[in-house]
């Protein structure tokens, strides 16, 4: 199977189409799950459905789903789901002219922390602006941004697993930020002690087109502040490869200072 | 790529004189005209640009004369120059002194403009001064700053040149500098 990017719905536009978001507080119990899917299956089409646990023994159902019939209404779903004991409460909302928006939640929590989600191309649109009105200084600061969130991400990494675990597991958690789509990132250890040669396809940084940047200098700034926090020493980090100059993908030398 | 070797720029030669000289009578001649016409033509709307530009090349030269000097005395003067930051990226200055041992000294900047400079301007040249953490930082500013401009570099520490006349900044800048020098750079 192929690695790709996760679709998530806090919108989906469908032109037509009778739509309707699934929200259900379930028992966090084994078969609690497919018993909601069992009733739903002969009156909506899922498009995209999410479960999640919660911290007193019930769990989240949340689906995206489009009306199999267009006489269907929201409380004869409500109604339907309510008939199954796995069910706590359901709460069913229904789009309109086509258009459903995920109205229950308020963001996302990813371990214990907030996230936001926002456009790549909205992001780095910003970093353009920075380095177009501050010009070289605006890289810098884009440098010295990229370092403080690199450390304070590595210092939060460490705090939930500890610091070995992340010296040891360093290629799974290059993973989490590829799962968030920051780009697939490749860490090597490099011929000198205590250097590193990190490759990221699909840098998140040099995704807009007509980018007037050079490099990826937040992402340069990240990888240094993280290795800081990890190892607990400063590291100089170059861009060697970079895709807004030509390159496939972006590449970095991490040393030791 | 943010992450360079500093690398400094050769000074302009005689010949560099000459040329900004031209240039400078004749973006004063079309700025004269253009003036005299109440800009009504738009092949002159070419005039003020050109006369900006040959304002730079001319605050170019003078800096370029004032490094020299400092470098017969022994001094690492540098106009224009190039200077790795913290951050590893490269950022220019319109002049600066900086020693072999690395740790630069003062840097200046030039904002030439036909209206008050707005803050963004002081913002953009306080970021290059705060990677690049010289002793001093002199920003000459033609005319002069706005209010919150000047509020502004006044929390950052930088010392602010004002004239209405560009070419009369470089005196006032190689005075700042050479005071700076003298005082063994405790300014």
């Amino acid at each position: 199977m192929k690695e790709g990017k996760k679709k998530i719905f806090p919108v989906h536009y469908a032109p037509g189409k009778k739509l309707f978001h699934i929200v259900v507080t379930i028992s966090d119990a084994p078969g609690s799950y497919s018993s909601i899917l069992d009733l739903l299956r002969t009156k909506v089409n899922l498009i995209g459905t999410s479960t999640y646990t919660r911290n007193d023994g019930t769990a989240m159902f949340s689906g995206f789903s489009e009306a199999l019939s267009p006489t269907l209404t929201s409380k004869e779903l409500e109604k339907l789901i309510m008939g199954s004991k796995a069910a706590i409460s359901a709460k069913v909302y229904e789009g309109k002219d086509g258009l459903l928006v995920d109205t229950f939640h308020t963001g996302y929590v990813v371990g214990d922390e907030v996230y936001i989600l926002m456009r790549r191309d909205g992001l780095v649109h910003v970093f353009d602006r920075v380095s177009k009105m501050l010009g070289s200084g605006g890289d810098a600061l884009l440098f010295e941004e990229g370092v403080a969130m690199g450390m304070r991400n590595a210092e939060m990494m460490i705090r939930n697993v500890g610091a070995d675990r992340v010296r040891a597991q360093t290629g799974v958690l290059n993973r989490f930020l590829a799962a968030q789509g920051w780009g697939e990132i490749e860490a090597k250890v490099g011929p000198k002690n205590g250097s590193f040669t990190v490759r990221i396809d699909d840098c998140f940084e040099c995704t807009a087109d007509g980018s007037s940047r050079r490099g990826c200098n937040f992402m340069r700034g990240y990888l240094a502040g993280g290795a800081k926090a990890t190892y607990g020493r400063d590291f100089e980090s170059k861009e060697s490869k970079c895709r807004l100059i030509g390159a496939d993908a972006c590449e970095f030398q991490l040393k030791p200072r | 790529m943010g992450s360079e070797t500093p690398i400094m720029l050769p000074h302009a030669g005689c010949h560099g004189h000459s040329l900004r000289r031209w240039r400078i009578v004749a973006a004063a001649v079309l700025g004269g005209a253009s003036l005299a016409l109440g800009m009504v033509s738009p092949m002159l709307a070419v005039a003020l640009p050109a006369a900006s530009i040959a304002l730079v090349v001319e605050n170019r030269g003078g800096f370029e004369t004032i490094a020299s000097q400092l470098n017969r005395r022994g001094l690492k003067a540098h106009a224009p120059a190039a200077i790795v930051g913290k951050s590893g990226v490269k950022h220019e200055f319109a002049f600066a002194l900086q020693p072999d041992s690395g740790k630069t000294r003062i840097v200046v900047d030039t904002e030439l403009s036909v209206k008050e400079v707005d803050e963004m301007k002081v913002l953009k040249f306080y970021v290059k001064v705060f990677d690049v953490s010289p002793e001093k930082a002199v920003l000459c500013v033609c005319p002069r700053l706005g209010e919150r401009a000047a509020t502004l570099a006044k929390e950052y520490g930088i010392t602010v040149l004002e004239d209405d006349v560009p070419r009369r900044l470089i005196p006032m800048a190689e005075k700042v500098v050479t005071e700076f020098v003298e005082s063994g750079g405790n300014q």
